[in-house]
């Protein structure tokens, strides 16, 4: 019953989650920032505006990407199987670059194949996380991944890679080339508003939520680890997000797989020979 | 019926266009997003895309380059919008008023709903004539606005409103008017 | 008579009547005939379930050893007359090594055809999508500007490969193996070469000596068998394989790398795409190619140790490789066929490890992979024939002109990669299944980060070609569709049809769960219509967002800029990982 309440607030705990890292950027740059609970009058709002549409595949498509999101952080709940997961996910990060090809617009190409490099990114480490996981545990099962011990101190390189891979999912910099909202106007999401801007805007909370699930696991069965590791991942991108400059797509493939996938096979390597 | 007005009023999402600016006014309104005036505290951000924006904000007197621009940019944020003129060129044309270049103020093209006077208006003044445009907001309806030059009313048979000619050129003008 | 016999034996005969006939006839003889193979198939499958095995005759061998002298002196003789040295060199050493198979081929018997499940899947894979083939190639060859009686004979022709390929898919003996995989390269050398111009003998040479290089392999492989092993028959290779001693079957993996255009023998098949589209389709996806994880699978079992490990380097190494190769790329034919080198690479490298699950995880792959190259194949023929296109850039918003080519594409490519489609499966399992090998050699790491990066840059591949597929233009209001033929589409319509089947057959052998299936397919489909339907109607529609500027603008496909010096780097890794191969199989 629990999960089901979970999956159903998914998007809601994600966006709280949102708006509270606004409060927190703000603080640290000395501001007072916008209330917790911004992202819901955003959400609101976005409802009462007129909506528009550049062709219906565009749109689709996009809704398509939430709902598929969404399907994935219920799976994650669930506890199904972990590559699966990764592998629906890359499903809908490409719903969303299919839609942004959709449409004849130079910033929506630009930022759906940055979308498109950016994936070369992520992918390989998500997989390398999940092979992983399995190593220890046998199996690709959330649920079971869920019950081991903590996994941090048999993956500690693995889980330096997936810090690396957290800031391009939620378009945070450095590595927010993607979005690039100073020079792509916000990449896919451009031709989106109204409520079908919603959805795109939803999704993003669900990608916290989502993004987080997976961090949680590398603290297995202990909550307090857990907790801890929410923590400070959260405190520690929102600071480096403030502190570094955003670097180029090459530059970002270049760092995120040769220091990310280095480190995980070395990590791979070593389980091997424990 | 769930009422959205009260909502509109704690997210404006900006769009900021020049048109024509010394940009004097442009760096008055990027200095209201920064720490020291932090407009983001309303929930201000600064979309630079119309399709996701409430309030158009215009610095300039309006020159004859940019009024195509700016009349497709209007036509494309969707209502409710209000549109802030930012700066006494925009409200009047300021000192360039009566040069053979320029269109006197912003509200001969796009009904304007704040006017923010001074000659680079202070980011106070600014944050001021935002909370009015936000008042403002709250009051206005989902009818489609229109720009009183430039403009074409189209809708297909099926009664849905076709806006992706609605934005003429300049040229183009003088045939709609006769119609 | 029993299925496997009519799957032979008939397409011989089927050959033959489509020679002759008009093309009212012809095409409706070759419906008909299709139909029958692809029933065979399924009877194979789903009645005769269990393994097969029978001997054939002495004059039978006879026959085979006669045949395999003709073939070889074709060979020749199109090496002297092309004046290709290489052709003629290897046609002589072929010839030289054959003679000494014959003279010492040891008197032991076992059984010439074996019909395992493997065989029926491939039964499968090659009459239905083969088939489906055939009938594309009905309309596409009438659009050539051959004499009535060359088109008629290139349908034979596909017919008589159809018969070749059922043969070598249930031959025990390594002996008529090696003629049919001989025949195999003289159908695609004739094939390549149809349209007659300089281009296409010059690539169908290339094939031509190409392939020797495989068939020099298993004749090497088949005398190092006769004197180690005294024996010609597959079963009893492997079953009396020593594991110290593996070089037949490193040499016969090495004919599957030729077969399989495995890097550093890639170019054959690139330059097949000289040949009319269904050659290249049918080369790519239901016949050839196949042949090569078919090997792998066949020798799995022999394999161990190092020969194995080598072995699922190599395959990563390519798939990795190729994919990236590809990046650079913008004939449309020319990514199909990076990707089919790199897919076969992974195919191999999933046969090579040989535990269950990775067997499996081959054979899904095998099947799925001929369904979906098959469809995107038909595409890029109509592509050509409809639109005269051949290079990406060139299509322009191919979605005002005909979305249904369009969704054929996106459906091939999405089948390629995404869930639930069959391939996907696959490599789901591929991970699965290098990942439980990894505690037993630490280079099988190496192995997943190759397959981890291979397919993101496969997906990367595919969905940058459609950048220029899909931006839809707003502007028009009235959109030009182009006309195109109804034996275009059907094929393609029959190829959708088998996906969808197959993700059926997935749900059925639970692959994946019901859950993980259906759940995601029917919201991802249901809910954006339920909203689509709901809100479109009162929404505005609108232009693209171009800073305010009314010009049009004009959309590029990105290209990846993949130096030169990448493709020799690569070839050469790949040059010496087979020597290590041969080396560490020899000491």
């Amino acid at each position: 019953m629990i999960e089901i309440i979970l999956i159903a607030l998914a998007p809601i705990i994600g966006g709280l989650i949102y708006g509270l890292e606004r409060v927190v950027r703000a603080r640290m740059q000395n501001r007072k920032g916008p209330p917790i609970l911004q992202p819901f009058y955003d959400m609101l709002k976005l409802i009462d505006k007129q909506a528009f549409i550049v062709n219906p595949y565009h749109s689709i498509l996009g809704i398509m990407h939430f709902v598929t999101l969404w399907v994935v952080v219920a799976f994650v709940i669930l506890g199904q199987n972990l590559l699966y997961v990764v592998f629906l996910h890359l499903l809908s990060a490409l719903f969303l670059i299919i839609a942004g090809f959709s449409v004849k617009s130079i910033y929506s190409h630009i930022g759906a194949n940055r979308e498109l490099q950016a994936m070369i990114a992520y992918e390989p480490i998500l997989i390398m996380t999940a092979v992983g996981f399995y190593m220890i545990n046998g199996s690709f099962d959330i649920s079971i991944i869920r019950e081991s011990s903590p996994l941090l101190l048999s993956l500690p390189l693995v889980f330096l890679a997936f810090l690396m891979i957290i800031p391009i999912k939620l378009k945070k910099s450095p590595f927010d080339a993607t979005e690039a909202h100073q020079e792509i106007v916000g990449g896919v999401e451009i031709e989106y508003s109204g409520i079908f801007f919603e959805f795109l805007y939803m999704s993003k909370w669900l990608e916290y939520v989502f993004i987080y699930l997976l961090l949680i696991l590398f603290a297995g069965n202990s909550q307090i680890l857990g907790a801890v590791l929410s923590v400070g991942v959260f405190l520690l991108v929102n600071l480096v997000d403030n502190s570094t400059a955003r670097i180029k797509m090459k530059h970002l493939i270049k760092i995120v797989l040769g220091i990310g996938l280095t480190l995980s096979m070395i990590n791979l390597i070593g389980l091997s020979y424990v | 019926m769930f009422d959205f007005k009260p909502i509109r009023k704690k997210s404006p999402w900006i769009l900021h266009y020049n048109a024509g600016s010394c940009n004097g006014c442009d760096i008055e309104i990027l200095a209201c997003l920064s720490p020291k005036y932090d407009i983001e505290r309303f929930g201000v951000i600064n979309t630079g895309n119309p399709k996701q924006s409430d309030v158009f904000l215009v610095t300039g007197p309006v020159t004859f380059r940019s009024r195509e621009r700016l009349i497709e940019l209007y036509t494309q944020m969707p209502e409710p919008k209000v549109v802030m003129a930012v700066g006494s060129c925009t409200c009047t044309g300021g000192v360039f008023r009566d040069m053979y270049n320029v269109e006197d103020g912003l509200d001969r093209y796009i009904p304007v709903d704040v006017y923010v006077p001074g000659c680079a208006s202070s980011p106070e003044l600014i944050i001021d004539g935002l909370v009015k445009a936000l008042e403002i907001l709250e009051s206005k309806t989902k009818e489609i606005e229109k720009p009183f030059k430039l403009f074409r009313n189209e809708t297909n048979k099926d009664g849905v409103v076709n806006r992706r000619n609605s934005a003429l050129k300049v040229g183009e003008e003088i045939d709609d008017e006769e119609n | 008579m029993t299925t496997y016999s009519i799957l032979i034996i008939a397409p011989l005969f089927f050959a033959l009547a489509v020679l002759i006939g008009g093309l009212r006839v012809r095409n409706i003889l070759t419906v008909v005939f299709v139909l029958v193979l692809a029933g065979a198939s399924l009877i194979n499958i789903f009645v005769e379930t269990s393994t097969l095995q029978t001997s054939l005759s002495h004059s039978f061998h006879n026959l085979f050893i006669l045949l395999d002298s003709l073939v070889l002196i074709y060979f020749l003789w199109q090496g002297i007359i092309k004046k290709h040295n290489f052709v003629t060199f290897f046609a002589l050493l072929q010839m030289m090594l054959y003679a000494a198979v014959v003279f010492f081929s040891p008197s032991t018997t076992s059984s010439d055809i074996l019909i395992d499940n493997i065989s029926s899947i491939m039964y499968l894979v090659i009459n239905i999508v083969g088939g489906t083939i055939i009938v594309y190639a009905l309309g596409y060859i009438e659009s050539e500007k051959f004499s009535r009686f060359k088109k008629n004979g290139f349908i034979a022709l596909l017919f008589f490969f159809l018969s070749v390929m059922n043969f070598i898919v249930s031959t025990n003996n390594i002996e008529i193996f090696f003629l049919l995989f001989e025949l195999t390269t003289l159908c695609s050398y004739i094939l390549i070469a149809y349209r007659g111009d300089e281009i296409s003998n010059e690539n169908a040479l290339k094939a031509l000596w190409m392939n020797q290089i495989g068939g020099l392999a298993i004749l090497i492989a088949l005398i190092v068998s006769i004197t180690q092993y005294d024996t010609v028959y597959f079963d009893m290779l492997i079953s009396s394989i020593n594991e110290l001693y593996l070089l037949p079957i490193v040499f016969l993996a090495i004919a599957a790398f030729v077969k399989g255009a495995s890097i550093p023998f890639d170019k054959w098949l690139l330059g097949a795409m000289v040949a009319p589209t269904p050659v290249s389709a049918i080369l790519h996806s239901a016949t050839m190619v196949k042949i090569a994880p078919y090997l792998m699978l066949k020798l799995a079992p022999a394999m161990s140790g190092f020969v194995s490990v080598t072995i699922t380097l190599i395959g990563t190494f390519v798939f990795f490789s190729a994919s990236l190769l590809a990046l650079s790329k913008d004939y449309f034919k020319e990514i199909l066929g990076l990707s089919t080198i790199a897919l076969l690479a992974l195919m191999m490298a999933l046969a090579a490890i040989g535990t269950d699950e990775a067997i499996t995880a081959c054979l899904v792959l095998i099947v799925f992979h001929s369904i979906s190259k098959a469809l995107l194949f038909l595409q890029a023929g109509i592509l050509e024939k409809s639109f005269n296109l051949k290079y990406v850039n060139d299509i322009n918003g191919l979605i005002n002109h005909s979305p249904l080519v369009v969704f054929f594409i996106v459906v091939g490519f999405a089948s390629l990669t995404l869930p639930p489609f069959g391939a996907f499966v696959a490599k789901f399992m591929a991970i699965e299944s290098i990942a439980n090998e990894i505690s037993n050699n630490p280079l099988y790491a190496l192995a997943l980060i190759f397959i981890a990066l291979g397919s993101v840059f496969l997906t990367l591949l595919y969905f940058k070609v459609l950048t220029k597929l899909l931006a839809k233009d707003v502007s028009q209001e009235k959109e030009v569709h182009v006309h195109i033929p109804k034996l275009f589409t059907i094929p393609s319509f029959i190829l959708l049809f088998l996906l969808i089947i197959g993700i059926y057959v997935i749900f059925e052998k639970e692959f994946l769960s019901s859950v993980q299936i259906f759940v995601p397919m029917i919201l991802i489909s249901v809910v954006p219509l339920l909203f689509a339907t709901l809100l479109f109607k009162k929404a505005h529609r609108v232009k693209e967002y171009y800073c305010g500027e009314k010009e049009e603008v004009q959309l590029n496909m990105y290209y990846f800029d993949i130096p030169r010096n990448y493709k020799k780097v690569i070839t050469a890794v790949a040059i010496v990982l087979i020597f290590i191969l041969i080396l560490g199989a020899m000491l």
